[in-house]
């Protein structure tokens, strides 16, 4: 056979037949490709690949393969088309010769036609390089990115549970198939970069399923740091498509030599974390990688507790039910709608002609209206609702990372990661999560020989699980790690004056104390308190999310973070208060009771600050509608009505004039008009059609504490305007 | 002094100053503002006070589901609250921010030419011209050309921060 070109083996491929003759002709312009020395090497090496996937293919799956081949014979004319013109460009000082190619007018003239223009893959020369052709088609790109994320997001599952259990074949073609994917379409569409790295991570995962090599050890840290290195790419890519710039991630030759070529670079069953530490040595992140003293790959328990996550992933590989990709936009304005809806049925059905009319009829058609409105509603509400199970599964990486990291043995249990919840909020519940595994895994957990010492386990334990309770979410994770030390954050704390002395203060206080910003950012905690790195993150997110955080911990026992969320951002639980003529909506989560004070609860210290006593409790009392400049509000506190807010010893009551009921309202920006307002997270349509502002109580008891900083920054607004 | 588009800054080139304009009144004088940036006109509608925001924010309102804050211009520009009449709000958007600005009274559609355009003489320090594209004379009547976006982005930034940026802020070439 003259030597054969690319474009014939495309023109064979698109044309095979699951016939015989078809599969060994095919076969023979493979062989001929793969070692035909015009080409370069790269194109090669695809096509040995291509030879070995076409061998290997049983006789009913060839239709299949040779998609596949397809794609891998488009990426090699990408390649061979860019060192043409590369060639072109540079004067044809290519040391080797350039392959002729006869451009023959078969249906794959069309596919040519994607080309990559100075994208050179293999960049250890450190070309120019592009991360998109030029010619790149903007509209497939962000569908492709969301795609590969989601696959990455399996295949990294796959993995954690492939490395508890060896053996488990479909975790191996779920992330083969994976890397497959996205090898495949980012040659479609010309992302070189991207394609060669999926090409070689998938080799490796394919040596893994013909049980050549077992995905353990630095297998399994290669495998991880590909898709590491493909996500990178992911949003590099999209930063060019969003027109940021092109910035290839920072050790991809290096990485990528590693995963063409694992032995060679030392990568072996055993351990092997060394060799890929030095190979990305070059990434930005490279202070915090395992260095050669590395902790020995095993730190993961065989079996033990990882059961649970095993079987959490195997059903993540298994078929999905039939689903339909929908952009938030339009999913939250239909949300809003029926948000809308559902306030316009509860204002005619409240209306005085309805409810006193006595029109038994109309009644009875706007109750069934109301039903439906309901159920709409509930199944609004249901659409954007996701498990926990990806912010489950980064936790489970990071556990596996951090340990390794510190050299401890660290098991994770992952419970009820089916819990679903609001997606707005998975995004928001990243941070948190990952600031208390840190704690956990880095602080909590102690050394194994310190764990024998004291009598533990010594593989420690991260639980992490999730479950509803009372319409909330609830995310707990607790580590039997050496608990929270009182002593070092009361000398802390003293040191950093957040507090005079620990007198009086209970143990939740202390604990609370973690989370105070000041405390935790400071670099100098770090390696004292052993808690608070970024805890002040946790909070401020979580009470962004208008959920709540608690900790328990005992000395030598472990510590708990327990997290509290509302279900769902869009609608608040909320109690509509008055305030003389003015209406707000305070969050219920945030009341703990309400009660009309007998003046002998009543106090004031320096005649000015009030305060309050109920139940031997003294707590100060704020005037909301002193706070917010209302003239006709009731000024006596037993006339009219206290909330306490607030949590632990930081309760505060809240002098409101009468409570109007509680209601689900649905929570809404005051718009960009006018920016950011200190003291309301936002507005609410109410019954009567007007605006009521939803409160943000947290901000408002710091604006009652340290007011008048912040009333001298009103008052030079006011001033400017 | 023709700017071209290439060029264009968000601040709009003064030659687009000619066009329709809605005009209004507030007290005895009558503004105008562009009517590609009027979104729509709504009947005067219960407002929400928001507490501390500044005093010529009025509050928000329903505008059909959405919370949308109001502006109110007299406070704006400093100008005396004779118990004003107040019958609509003329809802603006710009630059994707919607708002409403209460008003006494809307007047009519106006087509201004630029001839018809005088640049806003200074007054000194006790009036504020900032916010003015320009005069325009029509009918033997001075309506006074409001330039929406600065009076918006001014209440946007004295919302988040004090000092206004400057660059904004020049003058209008004669």
């Amino acid at each position: 056979m003259p030597s054969p070109t690319l474009n014939d083996l495309a023109a064979r491929l698109i044309a095979t037949e699951a016939t015989d003759a078809d599969y060994h002709e095919i076969l023979d312009i493979l062989v001929a490709l793969a070692n035909d020395p015009a080409l370069p090497e790269g194109v090669r090496a695809l096509m040995g690949d291509a030879l070995i996937q076409w061998t290997a293919a049983p006789h009913e799956a060839r239709e299949r393969v040779a998609n596949d081949l397809q794609q891998i014979v488009v990426a090699a004319q990408n390649r061979l088309d860019l060192r043409d013109r590369l060639a072109t460009m540079l004067g044809a000082d290519e040391d080797a010769p350039i392959p002729t190619r006869s451009r023959v007018p078969t249906p794959v003239a069309t596919v040519v036609t994607i080309t990559a223009v100075a994208t050179e893959v293999v960049t250890a020369s450190g070309a120019a390089a592009a991360l998109l052709p030029a010619d790149a088609d903007l509209s497939l790109l962000p569908d492709f990115i969301a795609e590969s994320r989601e696959l990455l997001e399996h295949a990294e599952a796959a993995l954690l549970a492939l490395e508890l259990d060896p053996d488990n074949a479909e975790a191996v073609n779920t992330i083969f198939r994976a890397f497959h994917t996205i090898k495949g379409t980012s040659a479609f569409l010309s992302l070189d970069y991207v394609t060669e790295f999926a090409h070689h991570a998938e080799t490796i995962l394919s040596r893994v399923r013909d049980r050549e090599i077992r995905c353990v050890g630095g297998y399994a840290d290669l495998a991880l740091r590909s898709c590491d290195m493909i996500r990178e790419l992911l949003d590099a890519t999209q930063d060019a498509v969003e027109g940021r710039g092109e910035t290839i991630p920072t050790g991809y030759d290096e990485l990528l030599d590693v995963v063409r070529d694992p032995e060679t670079n030392g990568i072996s069953e055993r351990g092997g974390a060394a060799s890929v530490a030095r190979a990305t040595a070059a990434r930005a992140d490279a202070g915090s990688l395992p260095d050669e003293s590395a902790a020995p790959r095993d730190t993961l328990p065989g079996v033990g507790g990882g059961a649970s996550v095993a079987g959490g992933h195997r059903r993540a590989g298994a078929a999905a039910e039939p689903t339909v990709r929908v952009r938030t936009e339009r999913l939250d304005r239909l949300i809003e709608m029926v948000g809308e809806l559902v306030i316009a049925e509860s204002m005619i059905s409240q209306d005085p002609i309805v409810r006193q009319g006595g029109h038994l009829d109309l009644n009875r058609k706007i109750s069934h209206a109301e039903k439906i409105v309901r159920e709409l509603q509930d199944l609004s509400m249901a659409m954007r609702m996701v498990p926990l199970k990806g912010p489950f599964q980064k936790v489970a990486r990071l556990v596996r990372d951090l340990a390794s990291r510190s050299g401890k043995r660290v098991e994770f249990v992952a419970e009820g990661e089916d819990t679903e919840i609001d997606r707005n909020m998975v995004d928001f519940l990243g941070d948190p999560l990952v600031h208390m595994v840190r704690n956990s895994v880095d602080h909590g957990i102690e050394p194994t020989d310190e764990r024998r010492a004291a009598g533990k386990p010594e593989v420690g334990r991260v639980r992490l699980s999730a479950y509803h309770a009372s319409g909330n979410v609830v995310v707990e994770m607790s580590d039997d790690g050496r608990g929270l030390d009182r002593d070092r954050i009361v000398r802390k704390a003293m040191q950093q004056g957040l507090i005079a002395s620990a007198e009086g203060l209970s143990d939740k206080d202390v604990h609370d104390l973690i989370f105070a910003p000041g405390f935790s950012t400071a670099e100098t905690v770090t390696d004292v308190s052993g808690r608070g790195v970024g805890m002040d993150v946790v909070r401020r997110n979580i009470e962004a999310l208008r959920g709540r955080v608690e900790i328990q911990s005992r000395a030598g026992q472990g510590t708990t973070f327990i997290v509290r969320l509302p279900l769902t951002l869009a609608i608040t639980d909320g109690m509509l208060v008055r305030v003389g003529s003015e209406r707000y909506i305070v969050p219920t989560i945030n009341i703990h009771l309400s009660f009309r004070p007998p003046r002998t609860a009543l106090s004031t210290v320096a005649g000015k600050g009030e305060t309050v006593m109920l139940r031997d409790q003294v707590m100060p009392l704020v005037r909301l509608h002193r706070v917010f400049g209302v003239q006709d509000a009731v000024e006596d506190p037993t006339a009219a009505l206290l909330m306490v807010v607030g949590d632990g010893t930081q309760r505060t009551a809240l002098l409101v004039d009468e409570l109007l009921g509680q209601q689900q309202v649905v929570a809404k920006s005051l718009g960009n008009g006018i920016g950011r307002v200190s003291a309301i997270s936002g507005g609410a349509i109410l019954g009567d059609g007007r605006v009521g502002l939803i409160l943000d109580v947290n901000e408002l008891l710091t604006l009652a504490r340290f007011g008048e900083a912040d009333e001298h920054l009103h008052s030079i607004a006011r001033a400017v305007a | 002094m023709f700017m071209s588009t290439a060029t264009a800054t968000p601040t709009i080139p003064r030659l687009a100053r000619a066009g329709k304009y809605l005009t209004f009144y507030l007290a005895s004088e009558e503004y105008g503002v562009e009517i590609l940036k009027v979104h729509e006109i709504i009947g005067m509608l219960p407002i929400t006070r928001v507490p501390r925001t500044p005093t010529f924010v009025r509050g928000v309102i329903n505008l059909r589901g959405k919370v949308i804050p109001i502006i109110d211009l007299r406070e704006r520009f400093g100008m005396r609250q004779d118990g004003a009449e107040e019958t609509c709000i003329i809802v603006v958007q710009v630059r994707g921010i919607q708002l409403g600005v209460v008003v006494d009274k809307v007047s009519e559609v106006l087509n201004i030419a630029e001839g018809d355009i005088e640049p806003t003489p200074s007054f000194g320090v006790e009036v504020n011209t900032e916010y003015l594209l320009g005069l325009a004379k029509s009918e033997g009547r001075v309506r006074l050309l409001l330039d929406i976006d600065r009076v918006l982005s001014a209440s946007e930034a004295d919302a988040v921060q004090v000092v206004p940026t400057d660059d904004a802020r020049t003058p209008a070439s004669a």
